[in-house]
């Protein structure tokens, strides 16, 4: 059986070739057959082929193998892309994801012979060449496809043996196209064991894997003496002797061969160990009949290969997208909690440098500006310099793309748009854009609702867009961009956009506002109903959206990790959803006030500005305190009923100006101490969610300040405020 | 737990309203004082508040209060016992430790119904030892989240419903 983690490094592969899959089709059903696409869309079939075959997942393994097949014909020029075909895959795909979740989950069996059937048939009827089925052998370019599975190099001592014992499913993985690829060599003479191998992409996986674990691999050329009587002897032994220090995942000619003596002079294998080079010569040289052996590093460099020996396995040339910027950077998994850690360590020495400041501050005041003081100050600044850039790095190693959400939603639009019979151009720009892995969590579901908003209620259909004068096909852009210190995502749609005429209809039917109130809204007031809960502006409740979670829900969850969002829209002519978010949730800037003996933290994300006032400046309406700042009238909470507190204020009042979405709220405090960076902690699971509350932080002197939830303080102010307007209007 | 199957239990024993308290040593992280506790507004009333252990924040409940007594009075013998349950470190604020003491499984009885007020689902069960008795708590229960208690009860009592 394989182990957790093996089955877990499968998996993983697995879901980026789907995904490697599922977004070649994609450009195939839009471009056609183009070759590169259809070399990606094979090469990633054929991985998975191999990797299942090997975690003895056969299902999947015949599927991708008939996948596989269908697009060595495409490849090959036999067939051509057409719509059927495009349909098949995607049922393909899903059928994959099936079996994926047939691996990871009690999904119920999942049966692969409809869709099989399908792939055949398409591969009889699509095409234009010879005989489907069996595309293999019958090709000119040898591709690893037709190696042979048969044998495996792993059948040699278990890996359990070796020092390397953890790479067991790799190196299965490698064994198949290793076999294959000594049809290519070609052993005449001497010279010939001097190769220069051809590192199959699984091969170049499994060194990358090792090397991280501190593994090296070397390609070691062993000649063996003329007059040798047993070769296959020989080589069994040196085989032996070298699974002792570490593992080999790849020989020329293939272990079989070699140990049945089917060699001339010498071969060559890949030997990864944490042993140095000069050992590995020294041991296997220390082999009887030995007569030379060579020891290199592998070296491994994407995009350049060391070119393959043989003319026939001229796929020397590897096509991989990398991302922009990145090029040949060399990586290391590490474990988000190990990250998590980090960041929290980070969070401590925030915590320290601010604690210093204060210090340097009294020391400053006590003894004026002495040798020893500027010393202190100067250690403190440059400390608070390196805690910023470490902060910083490693927030940056927390973040990933925004591909890794984007890169599932064209997909979901094509099959929606399908589905309401309409016409979609679905493009994404700024895929590279980094986010913190927390918030790319998040953004998933909302992004998510409001696409489907955009396909089922924005994008008309396409008659009636050709009626309206509209393009046929409708435009749906979606895209981030750093925008400050801040992402934004915006999702415009050239659609329907909203007419705040039929919403007014729609808050006064479904009781939301009276008539009256209503009337005397402005646009703005009445477009922002759509976040009110259980609001709904489709006519109809389709299949699509209406499924219960409304605008609402989408606000909700990007307000949680302190983000925002906004929308403009113009009837007839589109919206467009603005969605700005943190780079980063663990650190955050606030306003810290004093409220009797304790400190409390307001994030400056709602803070807009601060006054004070004299208690007379306070007006009421009805029951409620209210301020006016600038002619704007605003709801007044005094901090202390809201938290129970004993009040120290006297004289004039220190007030915060919160604000969230349109609302503004004034925040009566005792005093105001200041900005201050601040970690931000969890209050656990234990306490769960305290209203008022959005988690606690450590403060200079070691004490525990307590975070103020301040878009909940303006959430439940806004009620207030409608009982003002109430108050005013009758 | 490898004392446990030599029979042997050992327990941090500390004192609550004139009454002696124990709990398994392997829930115990650590004892300190009780000093700059943050009060946190709008939790429940047993919730003493939150402290910072070298870094990061944890609540503390009022032991008395979480079994239905009357409230901790803080002196200098107050101290705070951090346990760790279930994955959520938290510390319970009692009158005074005393001592960490071994005593043999069997020395433990199940629970009574009802002891000094405590409701049984807290109790692991009582420990003599030389005329003393031992109160044993089940931390994981005094730690259980609010609302799964609540959920529980309700449960518990719909099934006592239907049961008789």
């Amino acid at each position: 059986m394989f182990t957790e983690e093996e089955v877990a490094v499968f998996l993983e592969e697995l879901e980026e070739k789907l995904q490697v899959i599922n977004d070649n089709v994609l450009i195939l059903e839009r471009e056609g057959g183009n070759p590169e696409v259809i070399q990606e869309i094979f090469r990633a079939a054929h991985t998975i082929k191999g990797s299942s075959a090997v975690m003895g997942y056969e299902k999947m393994s015949t599927l991708t193998h008939e996948i596989e097949n269908l697009f060595d014909r495409l490849r090959q020029g036999e067939m051509e892309v057409s719509e059927t075909l495009v349909d098949v895959l995607f049922e393909a795909l899903d059928t994959l994801k099936l079996l994926k979740d047939e691996i990871t989950g009690p999904a119920g069996e999942v049966d692969v012979s409809a869709v099989i059937e399908k792939l055949r048939v398409c591969q009889l009827t699509c095409g234009a060449g010879g005989p489907g089925g069996a595309p293999a052998g019958g090709g000119t370019v040898p591709a690893p496809a037709k190696m042979s599975d048969s044998r495996e190099l792993g059948d040699t001592p278990t890996p359990a043996q070796g020092t390397g014992s953890d790479l067991l499913l790799p190196v299965g993985q490698v064994a198949g196209t290793a076999a294959g690829l000594s049809a290519t060599g070609t052993f005449n003479g001497y010279q010939t064991y001097h190769l220069t191998l051809e590192l199959e992409d699984a091969v170049e996986e499994v060194v990358r894997e090792a090397e991280v674990r501190g593994f090296q691999a070397y390609q070691v050329d062993i000649g063996i003496d003329q007059g040798c009587q047993m070769k296959g002897v020989r080589a069994f032994l040196i085989f032996e002797t070298l699974q002792q220090i570490g593992e080999v995942i790849k020989s020329v000619p293939p272990a079989e061969d070699l140990q049945e003596g089917r060699f001339e002079h010498g071969f060559t294998v890949v030997l990864l160990t944490k042993e140095d080079a000069g050992q590995v010569h020294d041991l296997v040289f220390s082999i009887a009949e030995v007569s030379s052996v060579e020891v290199r590093p592998v070296r491994l460099q994407s995009g350049e290969k060391i070119p393959a020996p043989d003319a026939a396995t001229g796929r020397a040339v590897k096509k991989e997208p990398a991302p922009p910027g990145k090029g040949n950077v060399k990586t290391v998994r590490v474990d988000v909690q190990k990250l998590d850690t980090l960041m929290n360590l980070v969070g401590e020495l925030v915590i320290d440098r601010t604690r210093l400041d204060r210090f340097v501050e009294v020391f400053e005041s006590r003894y004026g500006s002495d040798d020893l003081v500027e010393n202190i100050v100067e250690i403190s600044n440059h400390l608070g310099q390196v805690t910023s850039d470490l902060q910083e790095e490693i927030m940056k190693a927390r973040m990933l793309p925004v591909a890794h959400v984007f890169n599932r939603l064209p997909r979901m639009v094509r099959d929606l748009a399908h589905k309401m019979g309409k016409e979609i151009d679905f493009i994404i720009e700024g895929r590279e854009t980094e986010l913190d892995r927390n918030v790319i969590e998040v953004i998933g579901d909302p992004l998510i609702h409001l696409l489907r908003n955009a396909v089922d209620h924005g994008i008309e259909p396409p008659e009636e867009r050709v009626r309206l004068g509209k393009p046929r096909t409708g435009r749906l852009l979606l895209k981030a961009a750093y925008v400050e210190s801040h992402i934004v995502i915006t999702l415009s749609d050239d659609g329907r956009g909203m007419d705040p005429d039929k919403i007014r209809q729609k808050a006064v039917e479904k009781g939301l506002m009276t008539p009256e109130q209503a009337a005397r809204a402005g646009d703005r007031e009445i477009l922002d109903l759509i976040f009110t809960p259980g609001f709904s502006t489709a006519g109809t409740v389709s299949d699509v959206s209406g499924r219960g979670v409304g605008m609402d829900i989408v606000r909700n969850q990007i307000e949680q990790i302190n983000g925002s969002v906004e929308f403009t829209t113009a009837p007839g002519r589109g919206t467009t959803f603005t969605i700005k978010l943190p780079l980063t949730l663990a650190i955050i800037r606030a306003l810290m006030v004093t409220l009797g003996d304790h400190v409390y933290a307001f994030p400056l994300t709602n803070v807009l500005e601060t006054l004070t006032l004299k208690p007379g400046e306070i007006r009421r309406v009805r029951h409620a305190e209210v301020i006016v700042v600038r002619g704007q009238v605003l709801p007044l909470v005094r901090l202390a009923h809201l938290f129970q507190e004993k009040s120290k204020e006297e004289g004039k009042l220190s007030v915060v100006i919160l604000g969230s979405g349109d609302k503004k709220v004034g925040v009566v405090v005792d005093r105001l101490i200041g900005e201050q960076e601040i970690v931000i902690k969890s209050l656990g699971g234990y306490l769960g969610q305290v209203p008022g509350l959005s988690g606690a932080t450590i403060l200079g002197d070691g004490k525990v300040a307590l975070i103020v939830d301040a878009r909940g303080i303006v959430k439940d102010a806004g009620v207030e405020e409608i009982s003002y307007e109430v108050s005013r209007a009758g | 737990m490898a004392g446990e199957q030599q029979g042997e239990l050992q327990l941090v024993v500390f004192r609550l309203k004139e009454q002696t308290y124990g709990v398994d040593i392997g829930h115990v992280l650590e004892i300190i004082r009780a000093s700059d506790i943050t009060a946190i507004p709008g939790a429940p009333d047993f919730v003493e508040g939150v402290i910072n252990l070298r870094g990061r924040v944890i609540p503390v409940i009022d032991l008395a209060r979480r079994l239905g007594l009357a409230p901790i009075n803080v002196t200098g013998n107050t101290r705070i016992v951090i346990v760790e349950v279930g994955g959520t470190t938290a510390g319970m604020m009692v009158d005074g430790v005393s001592e960490v003491l071994r005593l043999s499984q069997e020395s433990v009885q199940p629970p009574p119904p009802m002891v000094a007020g405590v409701a049984a689902t807290y109790l692991q069960g009582i420990a003599m030892v030389d005329d003393r008795l031992i109160i044993l708590l089940d931390t994981t229960r005094i730690f259980r989240r609010e609302e799964k208690e609540a959920l529980q009860e309700l449960a518990e009592q719909a099934e006592e419903r239907a049961a008789s």
